[in-house]
């Protein structure tokens, strides 16, 4: 930068009306966005900072009472077993969540790709279960996984595998479980679909050159497919990592977060503690720790997603 | 091709549809179990263990739904959160999503990226926050005190979808409209938007589907049980010492039938979506 150019930089009248000036040529452009923009900011950006103030203060939601306590709802926080044992359990929901989705949506989709009878039919049944509301699933598996009048009891029941029908929501060390297999049954279809997108995007070719030259199915899937979808796998997954950390519904519906808390995650917590409970401070603060989480995962998504530069 | 390989061929299929059935019949199950369950009368419905064909199947169960519980209202909520859903999304949406397609402007890209950044947060996490916003707004209570957080969640998808879209839009189109003395307005509704149905659409039934699911909102900003969606109705029909599980199933069947139809004629514009929102490629 030239010494005249950093003078007309520094001087604030120029700068101003340059920008303003800017914004005057270009109103039209600016007028269009501000709708969406303004509501954002007051429906989104507003609430990230007025949970970030509450988390400051010891702010019960049945009084006006505020008192500033600073960073002490962190300090307690961090010093609870709680809060551990609440990382594992939603580190064990996320990974064993995502890990099902994907292998199910990887096997329906590579089943689903080639040019089969009735395509449109089997590709709408089995997006179904992603559109219903979660919370009608819920209930569904809840009943199914009902400790005596449940299908599930039944068939195993039939099958001889139990002698004593089992309440697996009941269960506090495997009530997680009979929660996970319906966030997997809601989650899967989205992969299941998003893969045979990107299955259909691979070049036919590579498959041919691959049989000519002989190569096994397996062989063809592992050294084509695999990497031809690596891409679309990273998106999908990481999309269904986020969106499975903040998953609400289903816990909430089956088993509220119990028994004895073994299947609440950390977003139950915030909503327990913060508007269950009423104790919006200490909720805020845990809000702001799920924050955290959710801005790294949100900025490896937006490295991957802008990776090319080019879409902007 | 010779015999063996034909055999092979057939072999293949046979196996290929097995699984494809078999997986499907996997992802139907539950759909069996919910549906099953309504066709048995009060009786059978509490057997232990439960009877996987109903004995006596009757719809009778569907004729109850109407006078013992609150479905229709419920369903009827839904409807009117989806719809302002929609309305306002789109509202906000399109003019944004054009602006950025069309012109190139300081602070475009933050707008954009910001946008996307929204959709990361997930509204549990920042439902503490909200819950003072809806209140300061004194709108809790209110049907907008679901539709507004609603809005915001699915917008960011809405911009996105919307703006991908327009930029395949030539501007030629446009210019040749300006010529002819369209006014911008014109030129948006009268040859943009027809040309972007088939993204609108997703974008409809992404926002239509999004509003219709979610219970958090309602669960959070809506006391009164007369403005209860689907989702919240069949929630308020677990019972914490009993369940009245076969109307709570009937509802529930009920409840998710507008969105059979909706996937049945609309499949394709879902898929567009999805895609859209995830993958580039």
């Amino acid at each position: 930068m030239s010494l005249a150019e950093e003078y007309t930089e520094a001087s604030d009248d120029s700068r101003l009306e340059r920008g303003l000036a800017y914004v005057q040529r270009n109103s039209r452009a600016y007028l269009l966005i501000a709708p969406a923009a303004v509501f954002l900011l007051a429906v989104v950006g507003y609430p990230i900072i007025e949970t970030f103030r509450l988390s400051l203060y010891q702010s019960p939601a049945d009084s006006n009472i505020e008192t500033f306590v600073g960073l002490q709802h962190y300090v307690e926080i961090f010093n609870s077993d709680i809060f551990y044992r609440l990382l594992w359990q939603t580190g064990r929901w996320v990974v064993v969540g995502v890990a099902g989705k994907t292998l199910l949506g990887l096997l329906i989709a590579v089943h689903l790709k080639g040019d089969i009878r009735g395509r449109k039919f089997f590709r709408t049944a089995f997006l179904i279960p992603w559109g219903i509301p979660y919370a009608i699933s819920a209930v569904v598996f809840r009943w199914i996984e009902h400790p005596q009048f449940g299908y599930l009891n039944a068939i195993l029941l039939k099958l001889g595998v139990v002698e004593q029908g089992i309440g697996i929501l009941g269960n506090p060390s495997i009530a997680w479980l009979g929660v996970v297999v319906a966030d997997i049954w809601i989650g899967t279809p989205f992969m299941a679909i998003i893969f045979l997108a990107g299955l259909q995007s691979i070049p036919q070719e590579l498959y041919e050159a691959a049989a000519i030259d002989g190569a096994e199915k397996w062989h063809q899937f592992r050294y084509i497919t695999l990497p031809q979808l690596k891409s679309v796998v990273l998106i999908a997954t990481l999309l269904s990592t986020i969106w499975t950390f903040v998953s609400f519904d289903v816990i909430w519906t089956m088993t509220g977060g119990g028994p004895i808390s073994s299947t609440a995650t950390l977003v139950i917590h915030i909503y327990q503690v913060g508007l269950q409970n009423g104790n919006l401070g200490r909720g805020a603060a845990y809000s702001v720790i799920g924050f955290l989480f959710l801005f790294v995962f949100a900025i490896i998504y937006l490295r991957i997603y802008t990776r090319g530069g080019d879409e902007l | 091709m010779t015999m063996a390989g034909h055999d092979r061929s057939s072999l293949r299929k046979v196996r290929l549809y097995g699984v494809l059935i078999g997986l499907l019949g996997l992802m139907m199950l539950p759909f069996y179990a919910m549906f099953s369950s309504t066709l048995k009368p009060e009786s059978e419905i509490f057997a232990a263990p439960a009877t996987l064909v109903p004995s006596d199947p009757s719809f009778q169960a569907y004729l109850q739904v109407w006078t013992q519980t609150d479905v229709l209202l419920w369903v009827g909520n839904s409807f009117i959160i989806s719809v302002g859903t929609v309305v306002l999304t789109l509202l906000l949406a399109i003019p944004a999503a054009y602006s950025c397609a069309r012109n190139d402007f300081v602070g475009k890209r933050t707008f954009l990226l910001s946008v996307l950044v929204v959709q990361m947060f997930a509204p549990v996490v920042l439902i503490v926050g909200l819950f003072d916003v809806i209140t300061q707004m004194g709108l809790f209570n209110t049907y907008l005190a679901v539709i507004v957080p609603a809005a915001a969640f699915t917008l960011p998808f809405n911009v996105w979808m919307l703006y991908g879209y327009f930029k395949t839009i030539p501007v030629a189109l446009e210019e040749s409209a300006r010529i002819d003395g369209a006014s911008q307005v014109q030129i948006l509704t009268k040859i943009v938007l027809p040309l972007t149905k088939p993204a609108l659409v997703a974008s409809v039934t992404y926002t239509f589907l999004y509003a219709w699911n979610r219970l958090l909102f309602v669960l959070t900003f809506l006391t009164d049980s007369a403005k209860y969606n689907i989702p919240r109705g069949v929630f308020s029909m677990v019972g914490a010492l009993q369940t009245d599980w076969r109307m709570m199933l009937t509802v529930s069947v009920i409840g998710i039938i507008p969105l059979l139809i909706l996937f049945a004629f609309l499949e394709e514009y879902i898929v567009a979506g999805m895609t859209a929102g995830a993958v580039k490629e």
